[in-house]
């Protein structure tokens, strides 16, 4: 019998507690037996339900060992009653196999609130998990999770978000025993300080990803020690980390060679200085995100330095950087086609003739948010439309755009180089544009009531040319607020005011599709063949954003966070 | 532009022409020419038979085109079972022949191969009862009737759809 493969991958063979399995060799070796037990789990890893692997264990003594590792990578604790079935097996003593052993993956955060101290204390004795995910199990406190993670040396990545009655006892466990610790996520542990995080920082190099969003009492002190000592770090989110000065994002972006996204959005003491003292030379080819999101010290001087060290910036984040000016924005410009997402909200100072040279620069962006950039009028906006790639456009309270503007996202300027015969905008956000309904001066041909010439000169011929549209709002803008219209809404989240209720209009998803025949409802239309096409991207995209997301939550890329910075709930 | 022509030897004997391209689909005789050098010389593969062998050189030559194995790591990770159409039909032989190739693919390190085998076999696996997997497969059980139910027991939570 095999023995349990540490080394060759975290997947290895079982051993029965007690029994032994046996060759008989009296009896005829099927085809099937030939496989030697490495291509046998190669088969089974290929499955993909829980019940499928089960069947196999119960085939026979050598499935069993074969398949046991692999059902047990990661078990399933998404409801209550499967917990308690997996913590059960995993107590107990007498087990067939040692199941707590064979966990690699233990994953919480579907019981949220419901898991206590008590409930993960039978997974103490799990000690080769690679992933921990207790995500949102708030009633957890410093005695489960440090229960868990003593003697554990294959953690890899912990993922404790909004666990806020944690202290710097927790850390201070996973900096004693997680060497290898790759990924940490403790978003919103308030109580957590520099203290504990200064010992995870000298004792966890390997960190690769790290999220502090929310700890206020972090200072530069700690951050200054990860830049010292973790240089594996690929990505760092220090969102609302109040403290943190711009010293510290000098030192993050200087020493650490792989860093591929910054995150400090909320950071609001970081000034020009965190860039402008970068030193002369030197480029940071690896960073692709920077998020400086309401950094309203971070001026025009340091935009054109970031775009200089940071040539390859693909996503570029700078809402409410109030006092940026088209400066910045021309100086972003020479990011050029690497470029894909740029978010200017609130930059009010943004003209026409900046978003212009902008969109002729960088003509690969998918994602951009102008929301609150008041001075835009339809000269710039209109020319958005000719971007091939775009999929996402904010345009939040952008108050002198007209009809005119959307007209040219249902009929893109042809002759556009690259331009794809069918739009890809996916989400379009237009509430409080108010102009949109009122302007009839610029439709020469129709003279209806207002809210015809809406339907029919901007909105359906937008909602009818972009077949993959799947978010569409019009909060705000008075001619779409009428009950026929608004049916096809989504309902007001659960905070808003009545006064936010009555403005609320927000399409997604069937909503667009039943928004769209209903505005079609008079007119006989060739369908065009979007459904499934429009229903398997959305599968791309999700499974897409997934991956990215793959190893902590909210690494990756999620455009959803940016979608509502305008004005309060979109 | 024309690939040379290699020979490989299989364990029973027989020699096989095979062009270089289609025959370094394999690792390991990817590896062994280039330790080779241009020699000439038959290759032998002493864990392949003629019939298995000629096979795994149908399948290379179909696949002689596809990409480099970039993608290959990305696609065992991602637990899929489909398989494309050339190869499931490629796929349907008999058990013996089956298992042979996979254990071929793997001893001639040909991962997309190898992977297409362990999925044929997967999906072979899936929706089955222990009972009817056992029969196709002819795998006795050497279980007593009080270890399947512990096993049961223990592993309750993956009876959860």
């Amino acid at each position: 019998m095999a023995q349990a493969n540490d080394s060759q991958s975290s997947i290895g063979v079982a051993n029965f507690r007690d029994l032994h399995v046996q060759t008989n060799r009296s009896v005829l070796i099927p085809p099937i037996g030939r496989l030697p037990p490495e291509i046998l789990i190669a088969i089974f890893s290929k499955l993909v339900s829980p019940v499928d692997m089960l069947n196999c264990m119960l085939v026979s003594r050598n499935w069993a060992a074969n398949c046991v590792g692999i059902l047990w990578h990661r078990p399933s604790c998404n409801n209550w009653d499967n917990l308690k079935s997996v913590a059960s097996s995993v107590g107990k003593p007498d087990g067939l196999f040692a199941y707590g052993e064979l966990i690699r993956r233990l994953n919480l955060s579907a019981l949220t609130e419901d898991v206590s101290d008590g409930t993960v204390s039978p997974f103490s004795q799990c000690k080769r998990v690679e992933r921990l995910t207790l995500t949102n199990c708030s009633r957890l406190t410093d005695k489960g999770v440090s229960d868990l993670v003593e003697g554990n040396r294959h953690l890899q990545a912990l993922d404790v978000s909004d666990l806020r009655s944690l202290t710097d006892h927790t850390l201070y466990t996973v900096s004693k025993n997680c060497p290898r610790l790759q990924g940490l996520n403790i978003t919103g542990c308030v109580k957590v300080t520099d203290e504990s995080l200064l010992a995870v920082s000298r004792n966890c190099h390997q960190i690769k990803r790290l999220k502090l969003n929310g700890i206020a009492s972090v200072t530069d002190k700690s951050i200054l020690s990860f830049a010292e000592n973790c240089p594996a770090i690929l990505e760092i989110d220090l969102h609302d980390c109040k403290l943190v000065t711009s010293p510290s994002i000098t030192a993050l972006i200087t020493t650490l060679r792989h860093l591929r996204e910054l995150r400090l959005a909320h950071c609001i003491e970081i000034n020009d200085s965190a860039f402008l003292n970068l030193p002369e030379q030197m480029t940071f080819d690896s960073l692709r995100i920077l998020d400086l999101t309401a950094c309203e010290n971070v001026k025009d001087d340091a935009v054109e330095r970031i775009v200089s060290s940071a040539p390859r910036l693909r996503n570029l984040v700078l809402a409410k950087c109030r006092f940026i000016t088209d400066r910045s924005v021309q100086a972003i410009c020479k990011l050029g086609k690497n470029l894909h997402y740029v978010h200017l909200g609130h930059c009010s100072n943004i003209t026409d003739s900046a978003v212009i040279q902008l969109i002729r620069a960088c003509n690969r962006i998918r994602y951009i948010d102008l929301a609150c950039c008041n001075r835009l009028t339809d000269e710039s906006v209109k020319q958005l439309a000719g971007l091939p790639k775009l999929r996402r456009i904010g345009l939040v309270k952008c108050q002198s755009i007209t009809n005119e503007s959307i007209k040219a996202f249902a009929y893109p300027p042809r002759g556009t180089p690259n331009h794809p015969m069918v739009s890809n905008l996916e989400r379009v956000h237009l509430s409080y544009c108010t102009l949109l309904s009122m302007d009839v001066s610029t439709i020469p041909c129709h003279v209806f009531i207002t809210r015809v010439n809406m339907e029919f000169q901007s909105i359906r011929p937008l909602i009818n040319n972009c077949p993959r549209l799947t978010h569409l709002s019009l909060t705000g803008v008075p001619e779409f607020l009428h009950d026929d219209l608004t049916a096809f809404c989504r309902e007001a989240p659960p905070e808003f005011t009545q006064q936010q209720r009555e403005v609320f209009c927000v399409f997604s998803g069937e909503g667009v599709t039943r928004l769209r025949d209903y505005l079609n409802r008079d007119i006989t239309i060739i369908p065009e063949e979007t459904e499934a096409t429009m229903y398997d991207d959305d599968e791309e995209l999700d499974e897409d954003e997934g991956q990215m997301n793959g190893m902590m939550h909210a690494t990756g890329i999620n455009d959803e966070d940016y979608i509502d910075v305008g004005p309060a709930h979109d | 532009m024309a690939s040379p022509i290699i020979t490989l030897t299989s364990s029973d004997g027989v020699d096989i022409s095979v062009d270089r391209t289609v025959a370094e689909r394999s690792v390991l005789i990817k590896n062994m020419l280039e330790d080779l050098g241009d020699s000439g010389e038959a290759i032998p593969i002493p864990n392949v038979n003629e019939a298995v062998l000629k096979k795994v050189i149908e399948w290379c030559d179909h696949h002689k085109n596809d990409p480099p194995t970039a993608g290959d790591d990305d696609d065992t990770r991602r637990k899929t079972t489909d398989i494309d159409e050339w190869d499931q039909k490629f796929m349907q032989v008999d058990q013996e022949m089956l298992f042979e190739v996979i254990l071929a693919a793997n001893y001639l390190d040909i991962k997309a191969l190898l992977d297409v085998g362990c999925k044929t076999v997967a999906n072979m696996i899936k929706g089955k009862s222990p009972e009817e997997i056992r029969k196709t497969f002819n795998i006795q059980n050497d279980f007593t009737p009080e270890e399947e139910d512990q096993i049961r027991r223990e592993n309750e939570w993956a009876e959860d759809r």
